[in-house]
């Protein structure tokens, strides 16, 4: 460390002003105080948008925290926080933090823990520096020990190097080195996520879509239609919903390509787009079929009996001269009176009307609208002993479906796989080195070995007072 | 007669007296009071394991759909993972914190309103199952015990959950223990604990375990999210707090790695990682608004 910082000292002069500029970012990004910083700034900020909720109207943060406030959380973006800028900013100081440490240190550790191998390069006493070590007395001479232990470090599974110098032995035996490489995986696995993330939000969408039976959805950026030819509803015993199912057929020109039943939590995935069902509701302009009865206006009486009829159906009123046609529906009533218009105030079925054509013999008489809650309140048929009410319908269901594009998933699972592996190898798999010296010692032999580890003394312990054992033990 | 709760009732009884034994172990430092406690605990388990499975049977989805089953899945995670601790480390004193801590857990169980306990059939957005394993069950009519991505994923979070409660109980038993040793003070309860140095390690290898598998919960959930929402991620409140929670661990690697944070401030660390983890199991579902319905 000392030497790098004299090594900047010394060309600090013969620099051009962008590279001091750039050599004061790189070691900016070179800190690890900074990996900590930036992971308990996440952390501590995350939790305001579990606190606030996100995207919501402004009226309601200013209900809810009143004008002041509302001003602050709007400023600063915290209706969206996880879009908002200094958000992407702190996931990018994360990035270069992760790119820049792993370029300072991979190299050097890559290179200092596959260069360490020969057992000629150290002297007897390192071993009593180490954080284990311990001296026995073997019975037997030189060469017997020598065998026995290794033979001791191969039961193990550490693979051992020797040398023989000056009358004594050295060794040098080692495990689980990949494990050292495992935090490494787990940065990398890190990068591919945002990686992942990053190409999901630049390059894929989402959608949704309100599709009734036998009708067809357009799909963005792609060649294919889908239809959509069943929506239906599961129940349990109890009545509760259990489960809402769509049945999609996919149709690439003329072709029906593949058919598929989908119900939440089993979407359509086709030519990287996949469909949930997501939703579902009655719609509001347009019903199945309409029951209607002929009174007299006189006496309110029914004459004949009720009838139904379908949707732009014609339909001859049994037993009278008129025949007619169920042209329109809205579920809640309204009229535009600026431009004549009917509409549906709300999606709810709150005041459910229905328009007709009424016709005498080939002849159109009227176009009213009936009320399902308000019969009679306009006249149907002018200049007619009749009048006609509307009494019962038939809604049709809607299927609310998501589209959603996301090409940047794959990249995401990669990632998620790549960050298990390193998982493993970072949590689960320890560098373990020991370093035994032999020699013999006035009749007996003396061995002595030390170890080290990265983590997890336990293990190192364990394997050391078993290989002792197994020396001993011959 | 409703089997889970025959289970229940003893597993309460078992865990108090397990409780009592690593207790009286502790106190009395007897051989056969440790291996009792040790057998105690293992019954325990067995029974917890009963409870669970005979709920999968009784709804017919696994047994991890509202608080009640999470807390028996959080008891039952918390003590294997504190026996597999007591087998490769050969030490007890841990026992008598962490049964406790179990004991309390039941209590708490039992304490629930009812409307978190009943057996409630699953919503839609809860159900998916691995269709392989329903299709390898249903030949031999065990279909209903087959689970699915969000069973995985509640139940890889619950072991993340547990390694870090048994790293807060050492984290505790680390401040305690280290108070003792640098004033030099001496109490022969205390002293019976092992070195603060090792409790230290264990705390820290518990989180090398919880660490990953919450990292594998929120992946799963991830997966799960992306059929059932339309996305893998969408900063629900409670991704978000898992999120955070991974956060403050992440750090507390870091520091303790590169920054040779160990021993006080790592338990301090430890604590802060536990009380999130608490307000990730238990605050979300209350304070927060979302669409996790518990876990
Ligand atoms: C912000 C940028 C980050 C930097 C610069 C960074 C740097 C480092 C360094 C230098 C190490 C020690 C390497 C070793 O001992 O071999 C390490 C370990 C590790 N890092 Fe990071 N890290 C960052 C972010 C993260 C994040 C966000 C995570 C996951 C949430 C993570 C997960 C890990 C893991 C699991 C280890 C191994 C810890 C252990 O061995 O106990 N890192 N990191």
């Amino acid at each position: 460390m000392q030497e790098k910082v004299n090594e900047v000292a010394v060309t600090r002069s013969e620099r051009v002003w962008y590279q001091t500029v750039g050599s004061k970012v790189w070691y900016f990004f070179n800190s690890l105080t900074l990996t900590i910083f930036v992971l308990m700034t996440l952390a501590g900020s995350s939790i305001f948008g579990t606190v606030i909720e996100q995207n919501q109207q402004a009226s309601q943060y200013f209900a809810a925290y009143g004008e002041k406030w509302t001003r602050v959380i709007l400023y600063t973006g915290l209706n969206d926080m996880y879009h908002s800028w200094w958000f992407a900013a702190l996931l990018g100081v994360l990035t270069m933090n992760i790119i820049v440490c792993t370029f300072e240190r991979f190299p050097p550790k890559w290179k200092g823990l596959l260069a360490n191998k020969s057992p000629e390069k150290f002297e007897p006493r390192i071993i009593d520096k180490c954080s284990y070590h311990q001296t026995l007395n073997c019975p037997g001479d030189v060469k017997e020990v020598r065998e026995r232990v290794l033979a001791a470090f191969k039961k193990k599974r550490f693979k051992v190097s020797s040398s023989s110098r000056e009358g004594g032995h050295y060794f040098y035996a080692r495990k689980g080195v990949i494990g050292r490489f495992g935090s490494d995986v787990v940065h990398i696995s890190l990068l591919l996520i945002l990686l992942g993330a990053m190409v999901g939000s630049y390059y894929g969408y989402k959608d949704f879509r309100i599709v009734y039976v036998g009708t067809n959805m357009t799909v963005p950026e792609t060649d294919f239609e889908v239809r959509l030819d069943k929506f239906w509803i599961d129940y349990y015993d109890t009545g509760q919903i259990r489960q809402y199912n769509s049945l999609l057929t996919v149709i690439e020109g003329e072709e029906e390509v593949l058919t598929k039943q989908i119900w939440v939590n089993e979407p359509l995935f086709y030519k990287g787009i996949r469909f949930y069902q997501s939703s579902f509701g009655n719609a509001w302009d347009r019903i199945n079929s309409a029951n209607m009865v002929l009174v007299s206006k006189k006496t309110r009486m029914a004459e004949g009996s009720e009838f139904t009829v379908g949707w732009n159906e014609v339909k001859q009123i049994p037993g009278s001269r008129y025949s007619i046609r169920l042209a329109g529906y809205t579920a809640d009533f309204a009229y535009d009176e600026r431009n004549n218009t009917v509409f549906s105030q709300t999606a709810e079925a709150n005041n459910p009307a229905i328009s007709v054509e009424v016709y005498e013999g080939e002849r159109l008489v009227s176009t009213p609208w009936l009320f399902l809650k308000y019969p009679g309140i306009f006249p149907a048929i002018p200049d007619s002993e009749y009048d006609l009410v509307f009494t019962d319908y038939r809604g049709i269901l809607y299927s609310g479906i998501s589209l959603n594009k996301d090409p940047g998933t794959n990249i995401v699972w990669l990632g998620t796989g790549v960050m298990g592996l390193g998982f493993i190898l970072a949590f689960f798999v320890f560098h373990r080195r020991v370093w035994v010296y032999v020699r013999e010692n006035g009749g007996s032999t003396e061995v002595k070995l030390g170890g080290l580890t990265n983590k997890n003394n336990f293990v190192l312990e364990k394997d050391i007072k078993e290989i002792v054992e197994n020396i001993n033990a011959g | 007669m409703i089997l889970s709760l025959v289970f229940f009732s003893f597993s309460f009884a078992f865990y108090i007296l397990t409780a009592l034994l690593y207790l009286g172990n502790w106190v009395f430092q007897k051989k056969w009071l440790g291996q009792l406690a040790t057998s105690m605990a293992v019954v325990a388990l067995f029974s917890t394991t009963m409870i669970l499975i005979m709920r999968a049977g009784e709804s017919g989805h696994a047994p991890f759909s509202n608080l009640y089953e999470s807390m028996v899945l959080f008891v039952w995670a918390t003590n294997l993972g504190y026996l597999m601790m007591e087998y490769k480390y050969k030490f007890k004193t841990a026992g008598a914190f962490v049964m406790s801590f179990e004991f309390l857990a039941m209590l708490s169980a039992t304490m629930l309103p009812y409307r978190y306990k009943s057996v409630e059939p699953l919503n839609p957005a809860l159900q998916n199952k691995w269709h392989w394993m329903v299709d390898l069950f249903s030949r031999f009519g065990l279909e209903k015990y087959a689970i699915g991505w969000l069973d995985f994923h509640v139940f890889t979070t619950f072991i993340g959950y547990a390694a870090f409660a048994i790293s807060f109980g050492l984290a505790i038993m680390f401040l305690l223990k280290n108070r003792y040793e640098t004033r030099g003070r001496n109490n022969a309860l205390i002293g019976s604990l092992p070195e603060a140095r090792m409790i230290d390690e264990l705390s820290y290898r518990a989180i090398a375990w919880g660490f990953p598998f919450l990292a594998v919960g929120i992946v799963t959930g991830a997966i799960w999210a992306n059929s059932a929402w339309g996305a893998y991620w969408t900063w629900d409140p409670k991704e978000t707090w898992s999120l955070i929670t991974w956060f403050i661990y992440a750090a507390y690697l870091h520091a303790r790695v590169t920054r040779g944070w160990r021993g006080r401030k790592a338990a301090y660390l430890s604590i802060a990682g536990f009380l999130a983890v608490i307000f990730l199991y238990w605050g979300v579902s209350f304070v927060l608004p979302g669409l996790h319905a518990y876990a």
